[in-house]
């Protein structure tokens, strides 16, 4: 008997609306992601093919990726950019982690403590930035007071966290940053779902940790995932904070973009738009590899 | 054998023959009162940086009111980001044909852009000269003949000046090094005290150049056609003498500030010893901000620093060509330069030479509030070194990444 199964189907198939309704209800949010989004992208290149009219440019080539690729520098800086983005996304998800389930104990008793965890969220990335060069560097806060209180001979004997060559101070910033994002993310989940489970898990007499790795881990770990695919994401691609923050050499990847780019030279324009591209593929990779490894284990039923 | 009557109808194709091909608006041949009779009632669209707030509240609170007033001209401060674009966008009019009528009728101008400006066109001139005030311009400085080693020749009008100045606490350096000879002995006797920001950033780059003419040994040869092998000797020793001086900055050189501010702010803290700054009265104000100490001074080099002229131009196909000549004009009055050399207004240095002027307006600029940091004119004036030709710089930018910061051979 499958046709009240298929009359059921074509139901509901009624009461959604048709394909072409649909694509015609997201077409402006659709325009907008293909036109800025896409256009840039596809302006970007264009002109990293070396099509610069206004340079006096206009034969296609990849030579200026070829040239990007080429510089015996560039290796040196994807390896950074990358370990500075893994190493921040994993301590931010780590922290991040901690402190949701902190909350998610104390926040029942007091809302506050929520509220203030929320105020770095709404603080830019480049105050933040500015804020950790203030506290951290040799002349900071930190050391000033240690100073003060006789722990510390001298401004020169604090050790060095800022424009240090490995990016303590980038880091520093990005984890600051992210840990409130990734905690409400986590939260989230925690607070619309687990306190039965983890009764059970409790009647069963499953330790703490055992609860936290076969309970309330599988239950975070999409949004944990999404969370932290997007702070490498971030990381991985942004300017300011490696700009401030960094050594003037070797330098992050989307610094060696902006540097290139804003160069008085016309000719080094595409190099650093091929760069940004460049950018543009290693985080677009990371995220592909990521979802087919989440979704290997879950074949494979791995708990996650 | 033609008639009478075709004989005058050829005079006079011949006489709209050599109007058509005269530059349209002979302005520049005109007598003085007869361009600021035509002035009066054009709207003149002044292009410029509007990053700097100081200048903006100049320009339309003070320079606008008073061309108003005196000459009749609405004037209208177009801010822009970067004078580049409106190069591009006068290269792609004069490229399309669009000779006459356009929007820009002045623009604040100088170094890379006036040349690539002048080097397609696109300016109109030489004007400079028919100005009535040029004559308190001092032509024969090297800084205001050349623009970055680009030959103005008439296409710009000065309207102010800058030059390099080093910053120092007198309390801790009571005796700063004279020469940059021995600003980097000094630097070497004391290791970690000194640095620079990282090229292509405007003041490390400046500072690197003069270390250029420090290591060539001559400034005047660079003014002319470059001399390939010359050249490459005297980079190579810059570069060689900043990779030795690498190892004494601070932080052994393995990092530089990234800008004149996060410098500033290092010798605020006393992580330093010195800054650098492309703004003569800049220090003082630091100290009026309170960001600097009052024991804050500067000093130049005994054999000079480097300086440069910021120009307005007019482009060639500038719909009010007599306003705007008018309004360059009143640029460098005494009046003008008296107000935009007021710390308390900008604080920018005259274009004109002080010493042309008539006693009274000396005195008022002898009178004017100096900031305790900030150095006589004359100091300043006998001690300048021209920009030299962009192309110079653009080199010695790239070869600093090259082989001081990257520390390639």
């Amino acid at each position: 008997m499958t046709l009240p199964a298929n009359d059921n189907r074509a139901e509901r198939a009624r009461s959604l609306p048709r394909p072409a309704a649909t694509i015609g209800l997201l077409a402006p949010a659709l325009a907008v992601v293909g036109v800025l989004f896409g256009g840039g992208l596809a302006l970007g290149l264009v002109q990293s093919l070396g099509y610069l009219p206004a340079a006096g440019m206009s034969a296609l080539s990849a030579d200026h990726f070829a040239r990007v690729l080429a510089d015996p520098d560039f290796f040196k800086s994807l390896a950074f950019t990358f370990y500075l983005a893994l190493a921040s996304t994993l301590v931010a998800l780590a922290v991040g982690v901690a402190a949701a389930l902190a909350l998610n104990r104390l926040a029942g008793r007091s809302r506050a403590i929520q509220f203030i965890f929320q105020i770095p969220l709404t603080v830019p990335h480049l105050v933040i930035a500015i804020a950790v060069a203030f506290l951290l560097a040799p002349s900071g806060l930190l050391a000033r007071g240690l100073q003060g209180l006789g722990l510390l001979p001298s401004g020169v004997a604090f050790p060095l966290l800022v424009n240090d060559p490995w990016g303590v101070g980038i880091m520093a910033a990005y984890v600051w940053k992210e840990v409130p994002f990734i905690a409400l993310m986590v939260l989230a989940v925690l607070q619309s779902s687990g306190a039965e489970l983890l009764e059970v898990g409790r009647t069963l007499k499953a330790d703490r940790w055992q609860r936290f790795r076969y309970i309330t881990l599988p239950i975070i770990f999409p949004s944990l995932g999404a969370a932290g695919l997007i702070v490498f994401a971030y990381t991985f691609g942004a300017f300011e904070i490696p700009y401030l923050l960094g050594q003037t050499y070797p330098m992050m990847l989307p610094v060696w973009a902006y540097k290139a780019y804003s160069d008085v030279d016309l000719l080094a324009r595409p190099e650093g738009i091929a760069a940004g591209l460049v950018i543009a593929g290693v985080v677009t990779a990371a995220v592909a590899l990521a979802q087919g490894l989440t979704q290997a284990a879950r074949r494979r039923g791995a708990v996650l | 054998m033609l008639s009478q009557r075709g004989m005058r109808r050829l005079r006079l194709f011949g006489m709209l023959i050599l109007l058509l091909s005269s530059p349209p608006a002979v302005a520049a041949t005109m007598a003085w009162p007869d361009i600021e009779a035509r002035a009066k009632g054009q709207t003149v669209d002044w292009f410029m940086w509007g990053g700097f707030p100081a200048t903006n509240a100049y320009v339309n609170g003070y320079v606008a009111p008073r061309v108003k007033e005196l000459y009749g001209i609405a004037l209208r401060q177009v801010p822009v980001k970067d004078i580049s674009e409106i190069v591009g966008k006068l290269l792609a009019e004069k490229q399309a044909g669009k000779t006459a009528g356009g929007e820009v009728d002045l623009m604040w101008i100088n170094g890379e852009n006036f040349r690539t400006a002048k080097r397609h066109g696109l300016l109109y001139g030489p004007f400079a000269e028919h100005l009535p005030h040029q004559k308190l311009v001092d032509w024969s400085k090297p800084s205001v003949r050349n623009d970055f080693g680009e030959p103005v020749e008439g296409l710009e009008s000065p309207w102010g000046s800058a030059q390099v100045v080093m910053i120092y606490d007198s309390e801790r350096t009571p005796e700063p090094p004279k020469t940059l000879g021995a600003l980097i002995d000094w630097a070497r006797r004391n290791p970690g005290r000194f640095t620079y920001p990282a090229p292509p950033d405007f003041t490390g780059s400046a500072f690197v150049r003069h270390v250029f003419y420090h290591a060539a040994g001559d400034v005047a040869v660079w003014q002319g056609p470059l001399d390939e092998k010359r050249f490459e000797a005297a980079a190579g020793a810059t570069f060689r003498l900043l990779k030795d001086l690498a190892p004494f900055l601070w932080r052994q050189g393995r990092t530089y500030p990234e800008n004149p501010v996060r410098l500033g702010q290092l010798l605020a803290d006393g992580e330093v010893d010195f800054a650098i700054s492309y703004h003569p009265a800049e220090a003082s104000k630091m100290i009026l901000d309170g960001l600097y100490p009052e024991s804050v001074r500067t000093f130049v080099f005994e054999e000079g620093t480097i300086a440069n002229t910021h120009f307005v131009a007019v482009p060639f196909n500038a719909a009010a060509k007599e306003g705007a000549m008018v309004v360059a004009n009143f640029l460098i009055s005494p009046e003008a330069q008296l107000k935009k050399a007021d710390a308390s207004v900008w604080g920018d240095f005259p274009a004109i030479d002080i010493g042309r002027l008539e006693p009274a307006w000396q005195a008022k600029f002898a009178a004017l509030p100096r900031g305790a940091a900030t150095l006589p004119n004359d100091v300043l004036q006998r001690r300048q070194l021209p920009e030299p030709p962009s192309e110079i710089l653009v080199r010695l930018e790239k070869g600093w990444d090259e082989h001081v910061l990257k520390g390639r051979p």
